[in-house]
């Protein structure tokens, strides 16, 4: 059964301390949260959309309130209380949206607001943020291919399965055949769905207008610029589809890295058409039992994937289960490659800096914070702010710098991860340069799915392979 | 045959045909009839669509066709009577391809969609003017009677949904009023959309026909139970045949 809202609520020990001033406001919230789960949804596939993810939505909804009362905790009662207002106010439009809940999950993500409950179930709940369109019924696919190109399913294939085989965040996948006999994936968008998650994040930023006013505003405007900009190239297939070239141009025949070839006669902005790679997901994969060595194999092919387009300037950002196939003579497939971040010279230079600091010298680590961060003098005084930060860095390196395979599958290295996270959301300390929003999700999911994999992966061995400052497209290319 | 059809049955008899009503005494061969009727057509679409619905007019429309107005109205009473002509004719060739389309084994919400959809693809010419027509024509909230212009058009359509649901679902009892009520409701809130839909490819239409469906068959609940498969094919079957 999932743990309710006002479950992990309770489990947050700042709510134990709050002033008495307080407790009402907490109770009124925690009724609006846990009423949440309990709103009826008429529509059978609005259903769908309202109850798949549901536990991370309540999750990062309950955190992300948290968050924001943690902006006006030193405040006046007063201020509070309208606080309080805006909050319940704020709650009460987010029950009646439906994209934005997916879009607040990944603010949650970028927020660092992870639930600090077993690793499993974090694992488990990080893979299920995602958006999830109502799924299509045929006749409404055949009319979204002949609008797209131009012609139904009937005509353009061979064959077209009529059931999809695959959910995509955005969509849904269906196996056919081309007239040339090559069996393909089309991965075709529900319809609208790009302009409504553009209203959505419309109506996030005025979910975040209470806000305005705190110290640290500027950086949660352009971290929700750039979880936006990030989903509008999400929806945009054309844009997928060039980054598929483009990552495929990385992996050579004997790396066993599979990223699938695109057919671009059959597609477009709202359909992408592509090579159909055979291989089982991480779960199925996973039943049937496989060897530490093989488990190693594939957890090595993971990480190699990402450090190499990583320093070809593309960081896979959304690094989940749906995203990768075991096939069966080894080999891992690459199928989703929507949520990429492209770097630019600023981005780079970042990077850079993050490589140099990996050494540990003092003043390297300054200025990265400086610049990743924004900390200034006075930032550098507050002795807590500087270590968590130094932490963080410090876990984020650590398989890097560990002699040998490092054990992914090792529980407290993950949970040490979420506690310093979980350390630096509760302290506020959540400035960071935009960028930041996708690289800590791709850490922590491709750490995720490898503690997962119980993978023993020797990392230091292949960033010494691979390491180059990344010189990627310009962000908006 | 349910009371529903039944109930339109009746109300499609007492719908006046207006064009044979009048033609009736007209001494012309039939050929020139339909060439003249036709002649009509064309020259009022491109008037709607050129001019828009308000400004064009019986008499403009006349003297384009290059016929007297009183000649007009031999063949149709109103500019709405034209319009119901236009769209009868578009969505009759709509139906057509949808029927031909249909491949067994859809479920209720597929069919519907298809049948609307293909309707509305068919329709793209006249949009223009359709959607400034669409309140006279087809509002729920118009009066309902067998003289309104847009009476003809919602029998047929509401013909053609009781069909396809009574092919999917057993139908416990005639569907009521407030059910057809709502689906005519829903399709004229589509149709509304759509008429305004500046969308890419008007796929927040797609959308909302989607939804609006999947509230509709959801709202059937009550009133229908969904055949099996095999009982659907049998009345499949049976309607061919038939």
């Amino acid at each position: 059964m999932n743990p309710k809202v006002s479950d992990f609520i309770s489990a947050l020990s700042d709510w134990e301390n709050v002033p008495d001033t307080d407790r009402q406001a907490r109770e009124n919230l925690k009724e609006l949260l846990a009423g949440l789960s309990r709103r009826p949804v008429p529509v059978g596939s609005l259903h769908r959309l309202w109850s798949v993810g549901e536990l991370s939505t309540q999750i990062a909804l309950a955190y992300f309130a948290l968050w924001i009362r943690q902006w006006f905790r030193s405040a006046e009662t007063g201020d509070r209380a309208v606080m309080e207002t805006n909050l319940r106010v704020a709650l009460k439009i987010c029950q009646q949206l439906g994209y934005l809940r997916g879009a607040l999950m990944k603010v949650g993500q970028t927020l660092g607001n992870f639930p600090d409950i077993v690793p499993s179930e974090f694992v488990d709940t990080l893979d299920r943020l995602h958006f999830d369109a109502p799924p299509m019924h045929f006749s409404l696919l055949r009319e979204l291919l002949r609008s797209e190109l131009g012609a139904g399913p009937e005509e353009l294939f061979e064959s077209f399965e009529t059931k999809a085989f695959a959910a995509a965040s955005l969509g849904q996948v269906h196996l056919a055949r081309l007239q040339s006999g090559e069996t393909v994936a089309v991965k075709i968008q529900y319809p609208g769905i790009a302009r409504t998650i553009d209203a959505d994040v419309r109506n996030l930023r005025a979910l975040l207008f209470p806000l305005r006013l705190g110290k640290d505003w500027e950086y949660v405007r352009r971290q929700v610029e750039e979880v936006h900009r990030m989903l509008q190239l999400e929806t945009d297939y054309e844009h997928e589809a060039e980054t598929l070239r483009r990552a495929r141009g990385l992996f050579n025949s004997g790396e066993g890295i599979v990223v699938p070839e695109v057919h671009e006669k059959y597609s477009t902005k709202r359909v992408l058409t592509m090579e159909y790679i055979p291989g089982l997901l991480l779960d199925n994969f996973l039943a049937t039992n496989p060897s530490q060595e093989l488990r190693n194999q594939f957890g090595a092919k993971m990480y190699l994937a990402s450090l190499r387009m990583y320093y070809a300037g593309m960081n896979y950002a959304d690094p989940h289960s749906g995203n990768y196939l075991f096939m069966g003579d080894d080999r891992l497939g690459l199928i989703d490659f929507g949520c990429v971040q492209r770097y630019g010279d600023e981005e780079a230079e970042l990077i850079r800096l993050a490589e140099e600091s990996a050494s540990g010298r003092p003043e390297v680590l300054r200025e990265l914070f400086r610049r990743s961060a924004n900390l200034d003098d006075v930032d550098f005084k507050n002795q807590e702010y500087v270590e968590l930060l130094t932490q963080s860095h410090k876990w984020t390196c650590e398989p890097i710098q560990h002699e040998g395979p490092f054990d992914f599958g090792n529980v407290e290295h993950l949970q040490c991860g979420i506690q310093l996270v979980i350390g630096l959301v509760r302290k506020r300390y959540t400035r960071s340069h935009p960028m930041y929003v996708y690289f800590n999700r791709s850490v922590f999911g491709l750490r995720a799915l490898l503690y997962r994999l119980r993978a023993h992966v020797d990392v230091k061995t292949l960033h010494r392979q691979e390491a180059r400052v990344p010189s990627g497209p310009s962000l908006n290319g | 045959m349910s009371a529903l059809t039944l109930f339109l049955t009746r109300r499609v008899d007492r719908v006046i045909l207006y064009e044979h009503a009048h033609i009736s005494h007209v001494k012309v061969d039939l050929q020139t009839k339909v060439a003249t009727r036709q002649r009509i057509l064309t020259v009022a679409a491109r008037l709607f669509a050129r001019v828009g619905w308000e400004r064009a007019t019986t008499r403009s429309i006349a003297t384009s066709a290059g016929i007297a107005a009183g000649t007009l109205f031999n063949y149709f009473p109103s500019k709405e009577a034209i319009a119901v002509a236009l769209i009868s004719d578009v969505l009759a060739k709509a139906k057509e391809e949808f029927e031909e389309r249909r491949r067994g084994g859809e479920s209720l919400e597929e069919d519907l969609f298809s049948y609307i959809w293909t309707g509305l693809r068919y329709l793209q010419s006249s949009k223009t003017f359709l959607g400034c027509a669409l309140e006279t024509l087809l509002s729920p909230l118009a009066r309902s009677s067998p003289d309104h212009p847009g009476e003809l058009i919602r029998t047929e359509h509401l013909e053609t949904v009781e069909r396809l649901i009574s092919c999917h679902h057993r139908v416990r009892q005639p569907l009521s009023a407030l059910t057809l009520q709502l689906y005519w409701t829903l399709y004229f809130g589509v149709l509304a959309y759509w008429a305004t839909d500046v969308s890419p490819k008007q796929e927040d239409t797609m959308a909302l026909l989607d939804q609006s469906l999947k509230l509709f068959v959801a709202s059937l609940g009550e009133e229908a139970s969904p055949l099996t498969e095999a009982s659907s094919l049998r009345e499949k079957t049976n309607e061919s045949q038939g």
